[in-house]
């Protein structure tokens, strides 16, 4: 079978036979599973990069201290896998919560990102002038109120190319999911290849949509970003 | 109106201040000059408590902002255990002294010697909380009445120039979006900048910045403005301008602290000049007299230095 003959099986499996099912649901939930992971590591990651720069002064803020870097040792120290392993045969069974598999990955992945986002962030605090704290203080807000309207603000702004490769690295990680039996891309062109013992093909096309997908969000970061700096100069 | 009571800041094991004292009356505009590193922008920090004093105690009108300082309240002293020990061990020695006499020498070298342990008793621990519960003002809620202005200008780089000014008086002060940019383009009109309404801190020079950083905090409708060498950062053309502003705003009555190195403006706007050096206000003066007979070496020395 030449490479021709292997591009006609490929199409006739995904046209006629109805594969594109599968592909799409594949593609819905590695981008489902990437965009609600990272929104939900944006909150995490948030919440604890304003606890490590908080000023530690009472047991109350060195106690959660010391709980968010337990949990960013835990996340950032084992392999994902390992982790949504623990997290559905494990974890949720033991707190007897019954969820799809898509769901656990969803939470999993938001859980294991927020690890992520909480170091990028905290550079991001860390990366706007102390100056904007204090005038915010100065005005009246309270700490926590000068950081979510301003100093926050500007972090993000400062990473948000950072934030976009968080999002890469999320979109190309999903591709573990089968191993809690959830079905994304990897999972979909398995399922088409195995179907005619012929890899080659679904192998290229499932390469070709990841690098598609990273090049959009990576376009996207990049109006974005022109967006935000329209503030800087005009 | 501001009363400042013997505070200290220590950073590390470097104090910068060392036992200041001031009381700001309303309407009065003060200035505080001196060399770098003497701690006059420390102090002027203290009251806003953008630092936090070490020791000592500052009070807005009635409020207490810091927490209590039993060095500062002899009936706390007296309360305490240590006093007591020390007061029932002068009486059992058979001291000639009266009570009285007694009292103030020990309070006085309890004070001198930085007697008092964290544990002092159930008196003295009840005095403390009384004092607390009677006068203290969360920091937020006295800040507002504290306008402050920076070197460095410090606007929201995220907010436009309208919103910069608006933002405290509508989250802080519940005003409506339309009173609160009624209010905003007067002040602006005042500076001469209301076309600048929309623009970004960053389009902005710096005299224009700082002027406008003077009208977020008047926005607050505070009772005093801070100023922390409003000019230091500014290209020599711009100074101008923002002196300018701050002259009519000390005309129209408010209540200034200024920390400057403007020796023409302490000389033509000041009621009273502070000097400090080393972390203490070793003179102060109406500005004539500052200027014209100072009697504090340093300050003559400071002086010669600067005119």
């Amino acid at each position: 079978m030449n490479f021709l003959d292997k591009i006609d099986l490929f199409k006739y499996t995904v046209v006629e036979k109805g594969a594109y099912v599968k592909i799409l649901t594949g593609l819905k939930n590695t981008v489902t599973i990437a965009v609600i992971g990272l929104l939900i590591g944006i909150v995490i990651g948030t919440l604890i990069a304003v606890v490590k720069v908080i000023p530690k002064h009472g047991p109350v803020s060195k106690a959660l201290d010391k709980i968010c870097t337990v949990y960013v040792a835990y996340f950032r120290g084992t392999p994902i896998v390992v982790q949504l392993l623990l997290g559905y045969f494990i974890l949720f069974p033991l707190l007897n919560i019954k969820v799809s598999s898509l769901i656990v990955c969803i939470i999993i992945f938001g859980l294991n990102s927020g690890a992520y986002v909480s170091e990028i962030m905290r550079s991001g605090i860390l990366s706007v002038d102390p100056g904007q704290m204090e005038a915010g203080r100065a005005v009246g807000f309270s700490y926590g109120s000068t950081m979510m309207r301003i100093v926050v603000p500007q972090a993000v702004k400062n990473i948000l190319p950072t934030l976009g490769n968080e999002f890469i690295t999320l979109i190309k990680e999903t591709s573990v999911v089968n191993f809690v039996g959830a079905t994304d891309l990897v999972n979909a062109f398995s399922y088409i290849g195995s179907s005619n013992y012929e890899f080659m093909v679904p192998y290229l096309a499932m390469a070709l949509i990841y690098i598609v997908l990273v090049l959009l969000i990576t376009g996207l970061v990049r109006i974005m970003e022109k967006r935000l700096r329209a503030s800087d100069k005009r | 109106m501001i009363s400042v009571r013997n505070i200290y800041k220590d950073f590390g094991s470097l104090r910068v201040l060392k036992g200041v004292s001031c009381e700001i009356e309303k309407g009065e505009k003060i200035v505080v000059v001196g060399p770098s590193g003497s701690g006059k922008s420390t102090f002027l920090r203290c009251i806003n408590l953008l630092e936090m004093p070490t020791y000592g105690e500052v009070w807005v009108d009635n409020d207490l902002v810091t927490p209590v300082d039993p060095y500062l309240h002899f009936d706390v002293i007296r309360a305490s255990n240590t006093y007591k020990k020390l007061f029932d061990a002068a009486k059992a020695d058979g001291t000639p002294k009266s009570d009285e006499e007694l009292s103030l020498d020990i309070i006085h070298r309890i004070k001198e010697e930085d007697l008092l342990k964290k544990r002092e008793g159930k008196e003295y621990k009840e005095l403390m909380k009384k004092i607390y519960n009677d006068s203290a003002l969360d920091i937020n809620l006295a800040r507002r009445r504290i306008g402050m202005v920076f070197q460095q200008f410090n606007l929201f780089n995220n907010f436009s120039v309208l919103d910069n000014i608006t933002l405290g008086p509508i989250k802080l002060l519940k005003k409506s979006k339309e009173e609160a940019e009624a209010r905003a383009f007067e002040l602006l009109d005042r500076i001469g900048l209301r076309d600048k309404a929309n623009a970004f801190p960053q389009q902005l020079s710096g005299g224009q910045k700082q002027r406008i950083a003077i009208v977020r905090a008047l926005a607050m409708d505070p009772e005093i403005m801070l100023f922390d060498e409003p000019t230091s950062a500014l290209d020599p053309e711009m100074v101008g301008e923002v002196l300018d502003v701050m002259k009519e705003l000390a005309e129209s009555g408010m209540t200034m602290l200024v920390v400057t190195h403007e020796m023409g403006f302490a000389r033509e706007v000041a009621t009273r000049v502070l000097f400090m050096d080393e972390g203490l206000i070793l003179e102060e003066n109406t500005p004539d007299l500052f200027f014209s007979s100072p009697k504090n070496e340093r300050l003559r020395d400071f002086l010669s230095k600067v005119l």
